[in-house]
């Protein structure tokens, strides 16, 4: 068996997508292989939302197929693709601002003691989402704060962490540093490092040429709706990647 | 410290007026006023509870006073018509739990917004009240049996105390310390970082609006009881009381959010106000002046939920 390549995580198979009459992705496969990084890259209007929303089970292909460990999947929603293994960690952290930590990372798996009035266990889900945090090397002293007062990169640790609790085989991040500074960006590739030391797989959308060269061990570039790269990051540069996405695939 | 004002200091500021009132308002501490308060502030806790839960799912009920008003006519019709007073108690309960899931069912379904549906159902439901009482309540001597949920008292603590506790305490467990209480919260806080976390946002939103409703009707067989007598919008004064209990709630104990700890310690301040002001001889209407001031202050101190609520529409 020593040699051979991993099977693929994830993969798509000649995924299109229709608005209308507009063709927003036509015929897109590549495979997410375990412990990948896997980047999605490419101008705006280049299809890479709408592959995330495919990935995500926000919706439905056109046309094409999925596949997870091999099965062929269809997610109903971004629940469904969660309780199949796809977990996304969407642009705006789909979190709840004035909620508590520990709520928003068991939101909707909360913890219940036993008894028969199966009351919340709130000590256990603080402590767990607490050891959650600690293995992405985020300390925050009070798991009741609400994550409106967190920096970005600590919020994105919660959502994170809500992934982890899922045991999600695939964590789908869209533009995970966007709206952060140089600080805080740095503590999210920090973040995204210990996931893939930890061999999770990740999809990472992202304008940032940048972090993707700084994290990503793959490349896909997508350009008016079509797959135009696929390939190892290494070797590559930030120009390189820009070059890929603004002019004809001549690296690819 | 600043933490404690922001989260104790209109509570603080209730037992300030609680205080005044027992030290300078006339007869305000006799046994028969303080029972009187309680019993009074029972009605509206229990009432302020249904829209407590309404508005954590983010949601108003407009509908509670003319939806239990409606539900206490029924009650009435039935008891005052000889039918047995468990059935009569069952149909005023179950008016009220339809009603709030009509609600609930307009406001996810039909995806009407709750300030809509429910100032719909409202209408709806006092027109039904008059139609069904022709404008004139019904009085008489009702049974012990019937009466009796509401008058009395065990060791010295009335009924209607008794009932508002166990409403608080149900409520308050619910919220709190249940999974369903979680995803109603949840729901109320972000719906859309709800839903993706796989909670039944809608069924939620029914659910509170559900409870809303049957609380009412939970208000209505006990007016009735203590009152021998219903009547249209006889629910109609606590209205403006139990918006104003829910609002001036969320400014303590857990500012910015509906909570149900605030709302019963609200509900109690608001009453004691109301009361006191009576007995120093204050003018009716200076109690819904007040009422006005204190749900606009509430909201703009806590620039709540309610805002954000109110405006969607």
């Amino acid at each position: 068996m020593t040699g051979e390549p991993k099977p693929a995580l994830l993969s798509l198979g000649g995924v299109g997508k229709l608005y209308g009459g507009v063709v927003a992705l036509r015929d897109v496969d590549f495979e997410v292989r375990e412990g990948d990084v896997l980047a999605l890259c490419g101008d705006n209007g280049a299809g890479k939302s709408t592959l995330v929303k495919i990935i995500s089970g926000a919706e439905a292909p056109s046309s094409g197929e999925l596949r997870l460990k091999g099965e062929r999947v269809s997610f109903a929603s971004p629940h469904d693709a969660l309780m199949k293994g796809v977990a996304t960690i969407y642009q705006d952290l789909a979190l709840a601002p004035r909620l508590s930590i520990w709520e928003n990372v068991f939101m909707g798996a909360e913890l219940r003691r036993g008894g028969p009035l199966k009351l919340l266990d709130k000590r256990r889900m603080a402590a767990e989402a607490r050891r959650y945090l600690e293995r992405l090397s985020v300390r925050i002293d009070d798991m009741n704060r609400p994550v409106e007062g967190l920096s970005g990169g600590q919020r994105q640790a919660v959502a994170i962490s809500r992934a982890l609790l899922w045991n999600a085989d695939v964590i789908v991040m869209d533009e995970p540093t966007a709206a952060l500074g140089v600080k805080e960006t740095a503590q999210v590739l920090d973040l995204i490092h210990r996931l893939k030391a930890e061999g999770k797989t990740i999809v990472l959308i992202s304008h940032s040429m940048a972090d993707v060269v700084s994290v990503a061990t793959r490349v896909v570039i997508l350009k008016a709706g079509g797959k135009v790269a696929d390939r190892p990051i290494e070797g590559l540069t930030p120009n390189d990647l820009r070059q890929m996405i603004m002019n004809d695939p001549v690296l690819a | 410290m600043k933490t404690i004002i922001g989260t104790y200091g209109t509570a603080i500021a209730g037992a300030a007026i609680i205080i005044f009132f027992v030290l300078f308002a006339p007869r305000f501490a006799s046994g028969p006023n303080i029972v009187n308060v309680l019993k009074d502030t029972s009605f509206l806790a229990i009432l302020a509870l249904g829209f407590t839960l309404a508005l954590i799912v983010s949601e108003l009920d407009l509908s509670i006073a003319e939806v239990s008003s409606l539900s206490a006519v029924i009650c009435g019709a039935l008891v005052h018509g000889g039918t047995s007073p468990a059935v009569a108690v069952a149909v005023a309960l179950l008016v009220g739990v339809a009603a709030g899931a009509f609600n609930g069912v307009g406001v996810t379904r039909l995806r009407i917004p709750s300030l809509i549906m429910t100032l719909g159902t409202a209408a709806i439901a006092k027109g039904l009240g008059f139609m069904i009482t022709q404008g004139v309540g019904f009085v008489g001597r009702w049974p012990s049996s019937f009466t009796g949920l509401s008058r009395g008292d065990l060791g010295g603590v009335p009924y209607l105390v008794i009932w508002m506790a166990i409403a608080g305490a149900a409520a308050y467990l619910l919220v709190n310390w249940t999974r369903t209480g979680a995803h109603m919260v949840a729901t109320g806080e972000a719906v859309e970082a709800a839903r993706l976390a796989g909670v039944a946002t809608a069924r939620m939103k029914l659910l509170g609006l559900t409870l809303s409703g049957g609380l009412g009707g939970v208000t209505a067989v006990l007016l009735a009881a203590n009152l021998s007598s219903a009547a249209p919008n006889m629910v109609g004064d606590y209205f403006l009381y139990a918006i104003a209990a829910v609002l001036l709630g969320m400014t303590m104990f857990k500012p910015g959010h509906a909570n149900v700890l605030g709302t019963l310690y609200a509900a109690l301040v608001l009453k004691v106000l109301g009361n006191g002001l009576v007995l120093m001889g204050a003018p009716y209407y200076w109690q819904d002046m007040i009422l006005g001031l204190i749900i606009i202050a509430s909201v703009a101190f806590s620039a709540s939920v309610l805002k954000k609520v109110a405006f969607t529409v």
